[in-house]
């Protein structure tokens, strides 16, 4: 997994499942970039294909923690599959979820 | 942070004051900000919240140095509040239920007495609360969870719909397999009809060798949960990459497609959990799905490749037709006729006519053994040899031994074939022949006498160094001669009689008087007319020639 950061935002590109371990990683990511000052997180899952449960669960955790911050998620680069997922689970209604990760970043950025 | 609420009376203002920051937090658990709250505002000197998870109380929150240490309350309710040796048991309770049970050490006697009900309603609520609010969203995400499956097989269902490459379509599968029974791993394998294997995809690793796949003994229907897969073999196979497994049959009316298995549930606090029945309903849902689509597609391949087939044919076809003799040539002292059915669009049946020097001419029929393709491929080579060869032959068995030589040569498969090949000059009405174990030719005499001309040696291509003897005969006028494929008399009616020799020498008995063309046309209607809607497997290829 890939983390860069522009400003108060951080991109993270994950790659892979997104299962138990996978989120456990990004969860270690996102609180570090957290915990580094990054106001808003960007999650672009353009290399991942497959997320179970236990991914989601770990999402909504890493949601709530950057609520609790009063800080911004977003996802980009969703499958179609993944991207129903996510707002079936309600994972959109409190992050946004854009195309692209310059959108994403973008809408972050204006929030 | 909110505003302070205004203070109903100076130990409530404490209270709050003490509260707030703990209870607001959001820096660590609810449990833990509770404790640290508990000891903040009575003094205690640490303190420690448990709350039920089953049977065992277990550790949510401490606060104070050491705090691990404080021995976690007993199960039973009723000696709760009373201190003993300094420590105090406060029951977290809401509604008539125990949430959580908090340890305080270092409280007065007095202290315990005044302030553990108060904390036990206060504390009790607000875990209370959290507990349901959790259990809500736990039922929730559930429920969700629930629809994501229903939804994933919707869509799967959907996205079958013309989904003809069989890769997609096996990623499809595996990847919304393991994604929805949160299996860490996957593998589907597919077969070709044969049991060769046709396709393999892994995700987190290959659970067998996916030749083992062909021979795993998967009950017919029927998902296997094996939550034992490290020690215990899965339906006869030894899985050692998993601890757990779940296994499908992917068939078509009992006919064996290939295998889904997925490996290892995964949880959230680690470790692996068993397979349940509705992981495996699920799990055969995406199977048979899964199955008819492969079906769809394995038959849409099979239809494009009937396709290319009768392209080929057709092809095939008209490049034989090139081959056929397109007219027949006009010699004097000659009426001819001659048809050639093939029973597919291409056929083993050949014939051909050459107008030689000094009025002569030269006639053949062929059968080439085989069928369609094969069949019009030989023909073609004999077609080709014939043509190359006719004018460098001295004589017909020279020709015969060149044209088997061409054969061997050149032919791309060891086939052979008969060949009648004549030689008739009309002026004399002598006939020359030689014929490689093809049928017996006819020859109807004007008076109705019908004789028959046999073979003369072996087909040609069946042996090496092979011989072929010329014989001769002369036609008076109006004898009629007729060289046919066994097509012809070995063309069968549904009481599975032949048309046979004896047939064919009355219907030209019968109409030697009539123009040959016509007496062709009638002697195939008459086999047709025998075979009725009988289905012929072999073409019928007919040639007459009449002295005039």
């Amino acid at each position: 997994m890939a983390a860069e950061r522009r400003g108060d935002v951080a991109i993270l590109s994950t790659d892979g499942y997104i299962n138990n371990q996978g989120g456990e990683e990004i969860a270690r990511q996102a609180y570090a970039q957290l915990e580094t000052g990054a106001r808003a997180l960007v999650l672009n899952l353009e290399k991942t294909r497959i997320v179970n449960s236990i991914g989601i669960s770990i999402l909504i955790e890493v949601l709530e923690k950057v609520m609790d911050r009063k800080g911004q998620l977003a996802f980009c680069g969703l499958t179609p599959t993944i991207d129903k997922t996510f707002r079936i689970m309600g994972l959109a209604q409190y992050a946004a979820i854009y195309p692209t990760e310059a959108e994403a970043v973008q809408g972050v950025a204006s929030a | 942070m909110t505003d302070a609420p205004p203070a109903a009376s100076p130990r409530l203002s404490v209270l709050w004051k003490t509260l707030e920051e703990p209870l607001q937090g959001t820096d660590a658990p609810l449990p833990t900000r509770l404790a640290r709250a508990a000891v903040s505002w009575t003094g205690a000197r640490r303190g420690a919240l448990y709350i039920r998870d089953k049977e065992n109380w277990v550790c949510a929150g401490l606060a104070g140095a050491d705090a691990e240490s404080l021995e976690p309350p007993e199960s039973s309710g009723a000696a709760a509040i009373a201190p003993r040796e300094g420590i105090s048991w406060v029951p977290l309770a809401a509604e008539g239920e125990i949430h959580g049970r908090l340890v305080l050490e270092g409280l007065s006697s007095e202290d315990a007495a005044e302030l553990v009900p108060f904390l036990s309603v206060v504390l009790g609520g607000l875990l209370g609360a959290h507990r349901y609010s959790r259990q809500v969203k736990e039922a929730d995400f559930e429920v969700r969870t629930r629809l994501v499956e229903l939804e994933s097989l919707y869509d799967f269902g959907l996205s079958l719909v013309g989904q003809l490459d069989l890769a997609s379509l096996a990623d499809e599968v595996l990847f919304r397999s393991i994604s929805l029974t949160d299996a860490g791993k996957g593998t589907l394998v597919l077969f070709h009809e044969d049991g060769r294997l046709m396709l393999e995809r892994s995700l987190g690793g290959q659970l067998l060798e996916a030749q083992e796949f062909a021979s795993w003994r998967l009950p017919e229907g029927e998902a296997v949960i094996n939550n034992a897969a490290a020690s215990v073999p899965t339906a006869g196979a030894r899985l050692t990459s998993c601890a757990k497994c779940l296994a499908v049959p992917i068939s078509v009316s009992g006919r064996r497609l290939g295998v889904l298995a997925v490996a290892d549930k995964e949880s959230r606090v680690g470790g692996v959990l068993d397979f349940t029945p509705a992981d495996a309903r699920l799990l055969s849902l995406f199977a048979n799905q899964a199955a008819a689509a492969i079906e769809t597609a394995r038959l849409h391949r099979a239809a494009i490749e009937q396709e290319r087939i009768e392209r080929e044919l057709e092809l095939a076809a008209a490049i034989q037709r090139e081959i056929l003799p397109r007219s027949l040539p006009e010699i004097a002292g000659v009426e001819l006729a001659a048809e050639s059915l093939p029973t597919r669009q291409v056929g083993g049946d050949y014939y051909d006519l050459f107008p030689l020097s000094r009025g002569r001419l030269g006639f053949l029929v062929a059968d080439v053994s085989g069928k369609g393709i094969p069949a019009a491929l030989l023909v073609s080579t004999v077609h080709a040899a014939v043509h190359l060869q006719i004018d460098e032959a001295k004589t017909i068995t020279e020709l015969f031994t060149r044209i088997d030589r061409h054969l061997r040569r050149y032919a791309a498969t060891r086939k052979f074939l008969t060949l009648f090949f004549g030689l008739f000059e009309p002026d004399s009405g002598r006939l020359a022949y030689v014929s490689a174990g093809h049928n017996p030719a006819l020859l109807v005499r004007r008076s109705g006498l019908v004789e028959a001309l046999g073979s003369t040696g072996v087909p040609l291509g069946m042996f090496p160094g092979a011989s072929w003897k010329e014989e001769t005969t002369t036609l008076a006028p109006e004898d009629l001669l007729c060289v046919y494929t066994d097509g012809l008399t070995e063309a069968v009616n549904a009481q599975e009689e032949e048309f046979g020799l004896e047939r064919l020498s009355a219907a030209l008995g019968g109409g030697r008087e009539k123009p040959v063309r016509e007496l062709c046309d009638r002697v195939l209607a008459d086999v047709a007319a025998f075979a009725r809607e009988m289905p012929q497997y072999d073409d019928q290829t007919i040639l007459l020639l009449r002295r005039t």
